[in-house]
């Protein structure tokens, strides 16, 4: 249509044209025509589209093409200098009067030009017709003859405050909340300054065109409120500027807002070209209020959102939802819609409603004192289990809301009641957590009768179609639902209640979620309209509110998350490194995340077997050559093998004579293996909010940072200087390492011990007698300034690596000084208290720490990162090496084929702590790489040539995660489109899977290639996970077969990027016939502190089985793991993995000590590690009997442990029993009768315990 | 208190209806009991009959009114001949747009200069003049358009814009998915014609292209107070006093039977 309309057309205007698929189709169009038209006039865009201008003389073809020239260079770094913004207004301001001295014809084009610029950015009705006249005028060769006459650009403020009762703009906040004094049509109390005042951030473009309804909208439902406002405006792309001269008090610079509402959508600085977030922080962080940002529809029709499962257009998602939230924006909630018929804005009346009273309820947060302060903290329970509330990842849920609770009182807020302990709070929660009174309920807080729950919860109705008429079953007594938790004064503690269909085998299998049951509806109606909160507080990662179903981005009136949360200010503490899963909870229940530390890592040392194994190799080393090798050896691999270490290191028979260097060899591949146990880092213990890690227990978490190459900040890492000092590559070290090469698994070691003993050094210098580091900045400035031996030097000279470098080192310990600063820092409960009192909470990513150190401090507004930015080049190049060790390995244990086919998992946060790596991976997979646009925005893919490639191209099978789904849509497009291209690429079918299995589905299923060349899926819009994890974690499955069915009917939802607005399709036929031609599966780890069997979510995506199944010959494939959490990468088979996990975690009495120190959350952790490892028996089938063996001799046949997790944790105690006896059950662990007999003579006991009933 | 206003409310219109003139019942606010909160919670009728506090005289029920009888009555001098004939002659769509024009026009220069109401200025709008045009309305409809008859609906929804639209036709379910609405495309998918399948209320329009204060302000102006009166016959109609308006307002104001969560905030 477009290609029509431009046939005839004379001229073509164009502006903003920053999406890069667009930018590409307008050119093309456009360029065809270049010639013929009479005139092209493109204002700010790409600039491959900037360069069609054709004004007389005047054009632009050699814009960008230089590296010196102007604009696009200007965009690509603006914010360096001064406003870059004003200038160019200014200049386009000036230009005009000096070109007019020129009589030149070219000057004339030029003049046009920019004048053009002035009457487009003027933007009323008059300026577009003078334009219009002009341009007509001067190009238009059958009117150059008749005098077109018209008026010069009309210019309205460029910036200023806008109201649409006020009979001009202001360019003064003074004069305008004077106008705002003499409004004869509102009382006396909105204009008082005492009522909340909320700033609105608006595109002047709206205002003098306009097209203004949906702000007027905004404004009038704000003022009815009784809210005032500040509605500004800016035609520039940068409003930092703006904001603080607008919102602030001229004269004490004290904000006069109490909210700021930003309608543009757009980031605070940059809009859609290029954006500065550390200027719009910086600007937001001086304003100091909540800083919400909220979107009016542009690439879709009012009907066209409301019918999408996805919600917001993909590519507005990228621009308007994941840039704002670097900028520490909250609150993506949609306010209007475009009318189809004129092309207007429109209020979508119920959505400004739900935005304004939210605006107005974080405005209250300042306004109110704390003493009158209501907040509402809710903690979770999953899976629905006793034992199991105050759920939350690394945290220590109650000890935290206890120090919270203790800090907020300290500060004025009413607490009233509050325990003296924090056991004092379990009990009141949970009434009685040792069970000794018959309590199968949690303290009843409130309980709603029927009538009243309907009468306040205007969407109950909708939940009768799922789950029947209130009250239901679940939270209910038959007549009232019940509503768990505790209240203190103006706080009140309560418990989420859970989806309700955990124990229900029909529901897991639903291909879409269900809906919140009554008693879920009834928890939030009760704290925003019984209990009143001010605030919410979610504690801890995460809860299910934000995973009710609904749209992925940007909610409607009817999505589940938007009306539970009602018009409550949300703050939820969430885990730093689950940036992925925060994003989710911000957009669709509009949390303000706080971030909080995973506990300190440590390494996980030996213990056992393992340690006599690690003393066994040292004697061997000294004694190797006296003559007692061989018997020490064969202590080794006796050793060795009772601790399993036969499945990982391939060990003789006994009895077997040994060469010098066989015997070498198998002491170095036993050593690696210990190494490797005994430094992978684990989280110690759980978390407690406001507890900071002393210094020395960051000393673990130091050394992983030291251990990493930062090219781009030009930091070597410690393990990369020392090995250059004795003229080592620490690569070549890490590989022969790997291989078991004995000398340089021994010095791989010394170089892990000196590093740690550098930085243990260090640390210790920065901090006082009570292991606290006092002032960082005091101590290394003294290191610093004073020339004499540094710690690190000290420790270094008295080893072989004595001549390392020292100006690298001192550049590496300024860096780790810093870090070590920003772990100890205690900013968590500072910023909630900042959130409560209505403040603005800096944004910071989430992440890897030990990657990313920006991640630290904690305590700030978690993001994710510009989608549009990965896979980064790094990231690129990481995964190719990750992608042709795991063909290296598929290989060797494939006869030396290459895999037709693999099938892997795409998680979301895994692709923001690496930038893409495992995103790229699938690309490298097919062999194409991506290619950013001028702006550095991957939008697009081109293949590897094959003789390039050197390889096949390996097909795919990809499995989003819904995370990774609602973050990285365009990603997902991206990836199709690729998938797409290889397979409709003319190449040999023995060169090209994809091709050949797309050929071999199209012709079965009757389509085209195109479309049998479906490879990315996920679940239905709105759903997350397979919901295999809620079926094991409640035992609510009857075979393995279901579990497969349910991965199949969940996830068999592919993208289309041929049709990328629609959302997910069903297409299991083509997912079925995809996996079957599957030869390995395949996952990445994404930190050091989650590992396979510490959440649920790995083995919920795992396939592994069901691939087995859907092969026609029924062959066991392979299944790896990439760890590429530390300096040396690794791909490992899934077994390994879980052996190396089992052995780090589960069965290390450092974890499980660390974790019993928490007491009652300790014991629920310990029970997770088996259900999940479990889990991955059911799943993958690739648990080692004894890993289970090891577990039940460790926590059931010890007596004093057993007693311990019990006394403790009863109901959790009473699950561990529960898993042992279903392991067997099922078929994956055998044991002895005498062990079952034990177990269920024990689970009798503790349910007697539970339920009350004293047999003595 | 939104239970006492809408009490109070309605004894207001009962006297009003009882004398037939404004005054009157102007006068009885005094002899309330709870007086001083209902000047409070009531300023914008205050203030509009302060402002136009002339005496005139009104005609009653609309039902009992030919067409031809009804009075013009403008405060303003404005002529409702044009919008007198186009419903009379059907032109609903007409009627409709002239309508718009007029409710700006009320407004004020500013509204007019601006080409829409802002919300606030709704309280400046003179009574007889909305309720000239409500009557005309009502009166060429057989009762079933007008802003009084709106405004019933809207009160029996308590206030719940969304399912107001839906009541009276400006929202219609999606082709996809009947749980959720979208706004009918004006002027395209509206109903000009006085059909039975024609929503009640569904004329004049309102739009919510500026959100919804606009309407709940207009719907809220002490013109159409009087409207209340007949909300309550079918919550009463089981008892058999029922058609004894003292009766059944005494009962009223004895158990409220819900509180209005409409937002007065003006």
């Amino acid at each position: 249509m477009f290609k029509a309309d431009m046939a005839d057309a004379n001229i073509f205007i164009g502006s903003l044209i920053f999406v890069e698929e667009l930018a590409q189709k307008v050119k093309a169009v456009v360029e065809v025509e270049k010639d013929r038209l009479d005139a092209i006039l493109v204002f700010p865009s790409m600039p491959e589209v900037m360069r069609l201008n054709k004004l007389g003389t005047f054009d632009m073809s050699q814009l960008g093409q230089s590296k010196k020239s102007s604009i696009f260079k200007v965009l690509k770094k603006n914010g360096k200098g001064p406003n870059f913004e004003e200038n160019m207004l200014k200049i386009v301001r000036t230009l005009p009067k000096l070109l007019k001295l020129l009589p030149l014809d070219r000057a004339q084009d030029a003049r046009r030009y920019v004048m053009s610029l002035q009457f487009w950015l003027g933007g009323s009705s008059s300026n577009l017709e003078n334009f219009l006249k002009m341009i007509a005028g001067a190009y238009v060769p059958a009117l150059q003859k008749t005098n077109i006459p018209f008026d010069d650009p009309v210019n309205f403020l460029d910036v200023g405050i806008w109201h649409p009762m006020a009979p001009r703009m202001f360019d003064d906040v003074g004069e305008y909340l004077n106008w705002y004094g003499t409004r004869k049509d509102v009382n006396e109390k909105l204009k008082s300054p005492d009522s909340p005042t909320i700033g609105l951030i608006c595109q002047r473009s709206h205002i003098v065109t306009g097209d203004d309804g949906h702000y007027v909208a905004v404004v009038m439902e704000m003022e009815a409120r009784g809210a005032r406002v500040v509605p500004i405006f800016s035609g520039g792309l940068d409003y930092s500027s703006p904001v603080q001269r607008f919102f602030c008090d001229p004269g004490t610079k004290k904000p006069l807002v109490q909210s700021v509402v930003s309608l543009t959508g757009f980031a605070l600085v940059g809009g859609p070209a290029s954006q500065d977030h550390p200027r719009a922080v910086s600007a937001l962080r001086s304003l100091g209020v909540p800083y919400l940002v909220a979107l009016p529809l542009v690439f879709q029709s009012t009907e066209d959102w409301l019918e999408s499962t996805l919600g917001l257009h993909p590519v507005q998602v990228a621009l308007q939802v994941a840039l704002p939230e670097l900028d520490g924006g909250l609150e993506p909630i949609i306010f209007s819609g475009r009318d189809s018929r004129t092309g207007k804005s429109h209020a979508l009346h119920k959505r400004v409603e739900q935005l304004c009273t939210r605006a107005i309820r974080w405005a209250e947060l300042k306004r109110k004192t704390k003493a009158e302060k209501k907040l509402a903290i809710t903690v979770f329970s999953f899976p629905p289990d006793k034992g199991n509330v105050g759920t939350a990842a690394y945290l220590d849920v109650f000890a935290s809301i206890f120090s919270v609770l203790r800090e907020l009182k300290n500060d004025g807020y009413n607490v009233d009641g509050l325990p003296d302990t924090a056991e004092g709070l379990i009990e009141d929660v949970i009434h009685d957590k040792e069970a000794k009174f018959n309590s199968p309920d949690l303290n009843i807080a409130y309980r709603m009768p029927v009538r009243e729950y309907e009468m306040l919860t205007p969407y109950a109705k909708a939940l009768e179609e799922n789950w029947g008429k209130a009250p239901g079953s679940l939270n209910s007594d038959g007549q009232n639902l019940l509503i768990y938790g505790k209240q203190y004064g103006n706080v009140f503690i309560g418990v989420q209640p859970t989806f309700g269909y955990e124990g229900d085998p029909m529901r897991l299998l639903f291909a879409k979620s269900a809906s919140p049951h009554h008693g879920f509806a009834a928890y939030y109606t009760f704290l925003e309209k019984i209990f009143g909160a001010d605030a919410l507080l979610h504690f801890g990662t995460h809860g299910s509110l934000e995973f009710m179903p609904g749209k992925q981005v940007g909610m409607s009136d009817v999505c589940y998350p938007d009306s539970l949360i009602g018009n409550i200010p949300n703050v939820y503490y969430y885990a730093a490194n689950n940036p992925s899963e925060a994003t989710i909870a911000k957009r669709r229940s509009y949390a303000n995340t706080i971030s909080y530390l995973t506990p300190p890592a440590e390494n996980a040392g030996l213990y056992k077997g393992l340690k006599q194994l690690s003393e066994l190799i040292s004697s061997y080393q000294s004694l190797k050559d006296t003559g007692r090798g061989e018997q020490i050896v064969s202590s080794i691999i006796s050793t060795a093998k009772q601790c399993n270490l036969d499945k990982d290191v391939d060990l003789p028979e006994e009895g077997v004579e040994l060469t010098n260097e066989e015997r070498d060899n198998i002491v170095g591949k036993v050593y690696g293996k210990i190494m490797e146990i005994e430094s992978r880092l684990l989280p110690c213990g759980l978390h407690v909010i406001g507890e900071p890690p002393t210094a020395m227990e960051a000393v673990a978490t130091l050394v992983n940072i030291a251990a990493l190459d930062r090219p781009d900040d030009g930091i070597y890492s410690l393990p990369t200087i020392l090995a250059e000092s004795i003229g080592r590559n620490m690569e070549e070290i890490y590989r022969n390492s790997n291989n078991g090469v004995l000398e340089d698994v021994e010095l791989s070691r010394e170089i892990t011990d000196v590093c740690r003993a550098a930085i243990t050094a260090f640390v210790e210098e920065t901090t006082n007698s009570k292991g606290q580091v006092v002032n960082v900045f005091d101590s290394l400035g003294a290191l610093f300034a004073i020339p004499k031996k540094a710690p690190w030097v000290a420790v270094v000279q008295k080893t072989q690596f004595a001549s390392a470098s020292r100006d690298k080192m001192r550049t590496l310990f300024e860096f780790l000084g810093e870090c070590l600063k920003q772990v100890v820092a205690n900013n968590e409960v500072g910023s909630l208290m900042d959130a409560l009192e209505g403040k603005y909470v800096e944004p910071g990513p989430g992440g890897d720490p030990i990657r990313n150190p920006k991640v630290l401090p904690t305590g700030k507004n978690i993001h994710a990162l510009d989608p549009q930015s990965i896979p980064t080049v790094a990231a690129m190049q990481c995964a190719k090496t990750v992608v042709d060790r795991l063909l290296e390995r598929q290989k060797a244990e494939n006869g030396g084929a290459y895999p037709e086919t693999i099938a892997l998992v795409l998680w979301g946060t895994d692709n923001i702590k690496t930038y893409g790596e495992s995103l790229a991976q699938v690309l490298w997979l097919l062999g194409v790489e991506p290619r950013p646009d001028a702006l550095g925005r991957v939008n697009k893919v081109e293949p590897v040539p094959l003789e390039e490639l050197g390889r096949p191209r390996v097909d795919v099978v990809v499995n989003c995660s819904g995370v990774f789904r609602d973050l990285f849509i365009n990603q997902m497009n991206l990836l199709d489109r690729a998938v797409k291209m290889v397979a409709e690429l003319n190449e040999p079918a023995d060169m090209n899977f994809v091709r050949k299995h797309a050929l071999e589905q199209a012709e079965k299923l009757g389509v085209t290639v195109r479309d049998a060349a479906t490879r990315i899926f996920s679940n239905a819009s709105g759903s997350y996970s397979a919901n295999i994890s809620l079926a094991v974690e409640n035992s609510s499955w009857e075979s393995e077969q279901q579990l497969q069915e349910m991965y199949l009917k969940r996830k068999s939802f592919a993208f289309d990027s041929d049709t990328p607005g629609t959302g997910m399709k069903e297409k299991r036929e083509v997912f079925e016939m995809a996996l079957a031609t599957a030869d390995a599966t395949f996952q990445n780890l994404d930190s050091s502190e989650i590992s396979l069997t510490d959440v649920s979510h790995y083995f919920d995506s795992d396939p592994t089985k069901l691939v087995q199944s859907l092969r026609t010959d029924k062959k066991q494939v392979s299944s790896y793991i990439a760890d590429t959490t530390t300096a040396n990468a690794q791909v490992r088979t899934l077994s390994e993995t879980v052996r190396l996990d089992a052995r780090t975690k589960m069965l290390n009495p450092k974890w499980y000590e660390g974790m019993l120190r928490s007491g009652y959350e300790g014991v629920r952790e310990i029970e997770k590690r088996l259900t999940n490892t479990m889990g991955w028996s059911a799943t993958s089938g690739q648990v080692d009997n004894w890993v289970y063996e090891e577990a039940n001799s460790t926590f059931i046949a010890d007596e004093a442990m057993q007693k311990r997790l019990l006394e403790t944790n009863p109901n959790s105690f009473r699950k561990l029993v529960q898993t042992f006896l279903e392991a067997n059950g099922r078929g994956y662990w055998e044991t002895s009768e005498e062990n079952l007999e034990k177990l269920r003579q024990l689970y009798a006991e503790v349910e007697d315990k539970i339920e009350g009933i004293d047999r003595t | 208190m939104a239970a006492l206003r809408s009490c109070a409310l309605k004894s207001l219109e009962g006297l009003h209806q009882v004398n037939g003139r404004l005054d009157s019942s102007r006068k009885s606010i005094a002899f309330l009991p709870n007086n001083i909160r209902l000047c409070c919670s009531l300023p914008e009728a205050a203030r509009v009959w302060n402002l136009h506090g002339k005496q005139r005289i009104h005609v009653s029920a609309a039902s009992a009114t030919s067409p031809s009888q009804v009075v013009l009555e403008s405060d303003l001098g404005i002529s409702y001949d044009k919008l007198q004939s186009l419903l009379a002659n059907g032109e609903w769509e007409l009627a409709d747009e002239e309508t718009r024009r007029l409710i700006i026009v009320l407004a004020g220069e500013n509204a007019v200069k601006r080409k829409y109401v802002f919300f606030s200025e709704v309280q400046f709008m003179p009574i007889a003049d909305l309720q000239t045009i409500d009557r005309l309305w009502r009166t060429h409809s057989n009762g079933k358009f007008g802003y009084s008859v709106q405004r019933k609906i809207m009160k029996r929804v308590d206030g719940d814009c969304t399912a107001f639209f839906k009541k009276v036709g400006w929202m219609k379910p999606l082709e996809s998915d009947d749980m959720q609405y979208t706004y009918r495309s004006f002027p395209t998918e509206f109903m000009w014609e006085l059909a039975p399948s024609t929503p009640e209320g569904h004329l004049p329009l309102t739009n919510a292209l500026r959100g919804t204060q606009l309407l709940k302000n207009l719907l809220d102006h002490p013109a159409f107070v009087f409207a209340d009166e007949d909300l309550r016959v079918p919550s009463v109609s089981s008892t058999p006093d029922s058609l004894n308006g003292v009766g059944s307002r005494t009962q009223q104001q004895q158990e409220p039977k819900k509180p209005l969560s409409i937002n007065y905030s003006f």
